[in-house]
């Protein structure tokens, strides 16, 4: 006896969503090394700001006096090394060092914002910790950690900033009885305003500051990579929907279609005569028979073709450098016996080039277009395939030629469209789909290729593909137009 | 010896449509309705056919392909042509998709083509046993 137990309990992803909890909401790998490299190549537009700065105070020293500004030490010639060693530290351990247990992203972000608050705390005693606002670049270090950091590894930065700001303001107003060693602002416009108790206030000011901020920008930073991580989920989830909603449709197309299999494949025994000899009326109405289900066929194929076509900008598409040559060959053997049983003759003249396309695609769009010229060209004539090739903008035309029915003119605007009926056409082929152009418009959208239409009713129509940026191939001769050739079945 | 040919086919008109067309033209025909029901028969030597004609989605989406999978390799002499209402459709699914290994033959059955796909088949058996 087989027992077997169901439930349909709700979704365990929607519980397995991310909340804003804070510590587990941390950066991957990928989006840490792309900052990192941010942070390089900042770094290196501060430091060309300090040898600048640097040379400014060399060459011209008395007009910088005059604006307040003394004649510094060697102090920013140590940053400037400091910082462009480090920076170059930072490239090598990153592009060409293993990644292992100290080598990791966030151990590189960790080395840099504790080199670069020991940088900033030298340049903030030199430049003065309380006479100037210098102390405020410290919370750039807290926004950035609270940032690219967990909320506990940013609540250490926040720490240890404060810690180096009070270092650096206890070093300058309590172990040193005079003003700092050297100032960016002359002596005489500071020296006055200097105290003490006013050090210890602007200490605990700066502090509490540094704590809000890190509080405010933390709590900002969690929101926002609780969204990121939903919205991450929720493309996982599109895409899981949309290989269950493929399996669906393939299942439906295939349940669709089976019994109509079922039944043209009697047709065709019974036509075939293995089920005895069918009288002419019979056979008439067989044939009628099939053209109908032949039509429900093809628009049941064609519908999962247009659905999978809708699709494709979800996923990944592919795009890769395709040979037109073998494909339109490709597209033409498949339709060879449909061109016979209509007898219209197939002539091709292609000089190769070379696209980047969905190869599928490219073979779902010109197969339609060969097909609806084979199927909507009177009797007995020609549909005629040749290409353009422009070097000049490196483009090329694909042009399908036919002489047939052609397309009305209040007709040719609409006949991309996906619910565009025309009774002239299904009066010339009632076995069409009628989405058979839809399929053609999407392919081609999603391919980025353009099509160009010309018919003249009565007489034929004339698709022409165009491509862009196309390459040619590289044992090209240097062309000579190829002669039109007709393609009959090998 | 006739040459054999086993068809799997969970629909019994296709089936049986497949088995007369075939067995007019001289075929001794295996029907099979499950891919289990093939694959078991397979573990007798004097059951082992010539060529094979797979539907796609039998017991589940993809017990035609898993099949094929398992046939190519045990049995590599055993050419395969898959019979399927999908046609070109299913493709994709063949993560390597070589054009010249993979025979895929649309519904509905149609005597001529599929006579002539078998016979070109079955040549290029003969043609590879005689060039081993």
């Amino acid at each position: 006896m087989a027992i077997a137990e169901f439930s349909w309990s709700e979704s365990k992803d929607q519980a397995a969503l991310p909340g804003i909890n804070g510590i587990g909401l941390k950066l991957n790998d990928e989006i840490l090394i792309s900052n990192i490299r941010w942070f390089i190549a900042f770094r290196w537009v501060l430091i060309a700001a300090l040898i600048l700065f640097e040379v400014l105070v060399l060459s011209a020293s008395d007009t910088l006096v005059q604006f307040g500004i003394s004649e510094q030490k060697d102090w920013p010639i140590a940053i400037i090394a400091v910082l462009s060693l480090a920076n170059i530290a930072y490239i090598y351990a990153l592009d060409h060092c293993q990644p292992c247990k100290y080598n990791s992203p966030s151990i590189n972000l960790w080395v840099q914002i504790i080199v670069d608050l020991v940088c900033l705390s030298v340049v903030v005693h030199y430049i003065g910790s309380t006479s100037t606002p210098i102390s405020f670049f410290y919370v750039l270090h807290i926004a950035l950690a609270c940032i690219f950091f967990s909320t506990r590894e940013s609540l250490y930065v926040t720490i240890l900033v404060c810690v180096m700001d009070t270092i650096v303001i206890l070093f300058e107003n309590f172990l040193f009885t005079q003003i700092p060693i050297s100032t960016l602002i002359s002596n005489h416009l500071s020296a006055e305003s200097i105290q003490r108790d006013g050090a210890i206030l602007w200490m605990f000011f700066l502090d509490i500051l540094f704590f809000v901020v890190w509080y405010v920008v933390s709590r900002l930073s969690l929101i926002v990579r609780a969204h990121e991580h939903r919205l991450l989920d929720a493309y996982k989830q599109i895409n899981q929907a949309q290989t269950e909603k493929d399996q669906y449709a393939v299942l439906m197309t295939h349940q669709l279609k089976s019994p109509l299999d079922a039944i043209r494949s009697k047709i065709n025994l019974i036509k075939g005569g293995y089920c005895g000899e069918a009288s002419p009326g019979v056979t008439d109405a067989l044939d009628k028979i099939n053209t109908r289900a032949q039509s429900m066929a093809t628009l049941i194929l064609d519908l999962l073709r247009l659905e999978r076509l809708k699709d494709t900008c979800l996923n990944t598409a592919v795009l890769e450098s395709v040979d037109i040559e073998t494909t339109l060959h490709n597209c033409i053997e498949k339709l060879i016996p449909v061109a016979n049983s209509k007898q219209v003759a197939i002539y091709v003249s292609i000089d190769n080039f070379i696209c980047k396309v969905i190869p599928d695609q490219l073979e779902i769009l010109l197969e339609n277009i060969i097909t609806n010229a084979i199927t909507y060209s009177y009797d007995n004539s020609s549909i005629e395939i040749t290409s353009e090739i422009n070097k000049s903008n490196q483009s090329a035309s694909i042009i399908v030629t036919d002489h047939g029915i052609g397309i009305e003119n209040k007709d040719l605007p609409n006949i991309f469209n996906e619910y565009f009926y025309s009774p002239r056409a299904s009066l010339h082929n009632k076995a069409s789909s009628g989405i058979g152009l839809s399929i053609v418009r999407i392919a081609a959208e999603n391919n980025k290729l353009q099509i160009k239409v010309v018919s003249e009713p009565g007489t034929g129509t004339s698709f022409t593909v165009i491509f862009n940026n196309i390459q040619l191939p590289s044992d090209r001769q240097e062309f000579n137009r190829k002669p039109l050739t007709k393609v009959s079945l090998s | 010896m006739a040459p054999r040919i086993a068809h799997v086919d969970d629909d019994s008109d296709i089936r049986e449509a497949v088995e007369r067309i075939l067995c007019k033209d001289g075929y001794e025909v295996d029907s099979y309705l499950t891919m289990q029901d093939f694959i078991n028969s397979l573990q007798d030597d004097a059951n082992r056919p010539d060529l094979a004609i797979l539907d796609v989605m039998v017991e589940s989406m993809d017990s035609g392909l898993t099949t094929y999978a398992q046939i190519h390799k045990r049995f590599p002499q055993i050419q395969t042509i898959f019979l399927t209402s999908l046609g070109d459709m299913i493709r994709p699914y063949f993560e390597d998709g070589s054009h010249e290994w993979v025979c895929i033959v649309e519904k509905p059955v149609e005597p001529k083509s599929l006579l002539a796909i078998i016979h070109d088949r079955l040549d290029n058996t003969e043609a590879a046993l005689q060039s081993a």
